[in-house]
């Protein structure tokens, strides 16, 4: 199964007006400008994955992942290197604690910021693709990344993986992440026909 | 029956809950958040959830309830982000900014009977952990205190001037300024250890350490003990001549301390060595050497007085 260009085009345009809704979540909560895009996306067997594309090169992530349910079978993972994530986490907390002490309570503050970026993504597409999606509660964990490589390539029921840049800038830094969308066939069937409709409609 | 069991849980539990229908209007309120509002359910079904207090709920959590009716999305609101959305209290007869409870907030999405679907607002109380984390907070930041601190001086120790050192010579150089180090001995500090006691000789190092650190007025400026019976001082910004006229204070401060020392000629008292190194230094941190060399040519001539050397020149001063 593959997506053309001008459907990969269309889910890109998608994740971004998403991105900007999360931006502007975000920036009304730490009360300073938060700007959020989605320069790429990649579609592609889960096998297939380049494990250096995927981890940035970073040996570990935090990760906020969320599980949808419904026509969209699906696992959303929003993966910022460990570094990044708490430098995030402090920036916005105003905090002068050293990476290593960011208690925990801080990294639910990471949790709900991945929760707002992975729920307006996926809010917007539903919109604009008229999909009604279900979703677990959010979950943060810092995992390895061989262990993020393993879960991704070696998954039998998510066989493809839809994989996002997403740029993270705040007034002092720009972080890289990865948004990675893990789908079922019968989930990448839908999305196709759901796209088709959209670009149809416009 | 199981419905009235249901009822109980839920008025039992130790968490607050409230259900709202798809126009942000009351469906359930449990007994914990009765008992943090003073606001029973009856008085609250069916209103909406904006006016059902008497104070205002915070925007991001009507957002977050809009946003999970919209799309069906559940939402978190970290206390770390919020402190207290919704306006409960830990004491109810003593409402005030100080009991506001802290906390950690989960909106989800419910769809129940005949396509139904309404948004459950649940409330953890995130005082108590929120506690612990300050308790174990300051315990680390008082372990950290006492990690780069010299426990018998109370000035920095070792382990921070390293650190402090090469971010000193890292600023210098990115700034293009020229810095100062002292290096400081006690003279003869070994015969006045073996003929007054380790006691008196620990007492002296305390008195001298706090006279060293008495002259520094800058808050950039830095004294560490540097091991045994020596100190070192970095100072950013501070040339060669204002080092010169430093270690005279320095000097006299130790010998204005009068400390009694029978071994130690011409002046039987307690006196300090100095070797100082000024100038723009460079990567391969040489102004440490340099600064030591300064010491032992203080030594060498005598003692009680400091050898300056400047960088720049590569110029030295001695003086007594």
């Amino acid at each position: 199964m593959i997506l053309t260009d001008l459907q990969l085009d269309a889910l890109a345009e998608v994740f971004n007006i998403g991105a900007g809704k999360a931006a502007a979540s975000i920036s009304e909560i730490v009360n300073d400008e938060v700007q959020l895009s989605v320069p790429s996306i990649e579609f592609k067997p889960s096998c297939l994955i380049n494990a250096d594309a995927l981890t940035l090169n970073a040996n570990k992530f935090g990760t906020v992942r969320q599980d949808f349910h419904g026509i969209f079978d699906a696992t959303a993972l929003l993966m910022f290197s460990e570094n990044s994530a708490l430098e995030i986490v402090r920036e916005m907390m105003n905090s002068n604690l050293s990476l290593d002490e960011l208690a925990e309570f801080e990294q639910d503050a990471m949790c709900e910021i991945g929760n707002i970026i992975i729920n307006a993504c996926l809010a917007t597409m539903a919109d604009m693709l008229s999909m009604r999606l279900d979703c677990s509660l959010p979950s943060y964990s810092i995992i390895s990344s061989n262990e993020i490589v393993t879960e991704i390539t070696h998954n039998t029921v998510q066989e493809y993986t839809l994989l996002l840049n997403v740029i993270f800038t705040s007034v002092k830094r720009q972080t890289e992440g990865r948004l990675v969308l893990l789908l079922t066939s019968a989930s990448i069937a839908n999305l196709i026909q759901r796209i088709d409709q959209f670009l149809a409609g416009i | 029956m199981h419905t009235k069991l249901l009822s109980t849980v839920v008025n039992t539990v130790n968490m607050g809950i409230i259900v709202v229908d798809t126009n942000a209007k009351i469906l359930l309120w449990n007994q914990w958040i009765t008992n943090h509002t003073g606001i029973s359910e009856h008085d609250v079904i069916g209103c909406d959830l904006t006016t059902a207090f008497n104070e205002p709920v915070s925007p991001a959590l009507i957002k977050a309830i809009n946003n999970t009716l919209s799309y069906g999305l559940p939402t978190v609101l970290s206390n770390a982000l919020h402190k207290s959305p919704l306006p409960l209290y830990s004491q109810l007869n003593n409402k005030n900014e100080h009991t506001l409870m802290l906390q950690s907030i989960t909106v989800s999405y419910l769809a129940y009977q005949n396509n139904k679907t309404a948004c459950m607002i649940q409330v953890i109380d995130a005082s108590t952990s929120l506690k612990r984390e300050k308790m174990l907070r300051s315990h680390s930041e008082s372990l950290k205190r006492e990690a780069i601190t010299d426990s018998l001086t109370g000035i920095y120790n070792r382990r921070f001037f390293d650190d402090h050192f090469k971010l000193s010579i890292h600023n210098a150089i990115r700034h293009k300024q020229c810095m100062s180090v002292f290096l400081i001995d006690i003279d003869y500090f070994k015969q006045y250890n073996d003929n007054y006691g380790h006691l008196l000789g620990d007492k002296t190092l305390k008195a001298v350490a706090l006279a060293l650190k008495q002259q520094l007025a800058r808050a950039s400026d830095m004294i560490a003990r540097y091991g045994g019976e020596e100190f070192v001082m970095i100072f950013p910004n501070f040339c060669y001549e204002q080092s010169v006229h430093f270690t005279e204070r320095l000097i006299k401060a130790v010998y204005d301390l009068a400390i009694p020392h029978d071994l130690a000629p011409p002046h039987y008292r307690v006196t300090i060595s100095i070797g100082t190194c000024s100038g723009l230094p460079s990567q391969n941190e040489d102004i440490l050497d340099l600064a030591d060399a300064a010491l032992y040519e203080a030594k060498q001539q005598g003692r009680n007085r400091s050898v300056c050397k400047n960088l720049d020149e590569t110029s030295t001063l001695c003086q007594n």
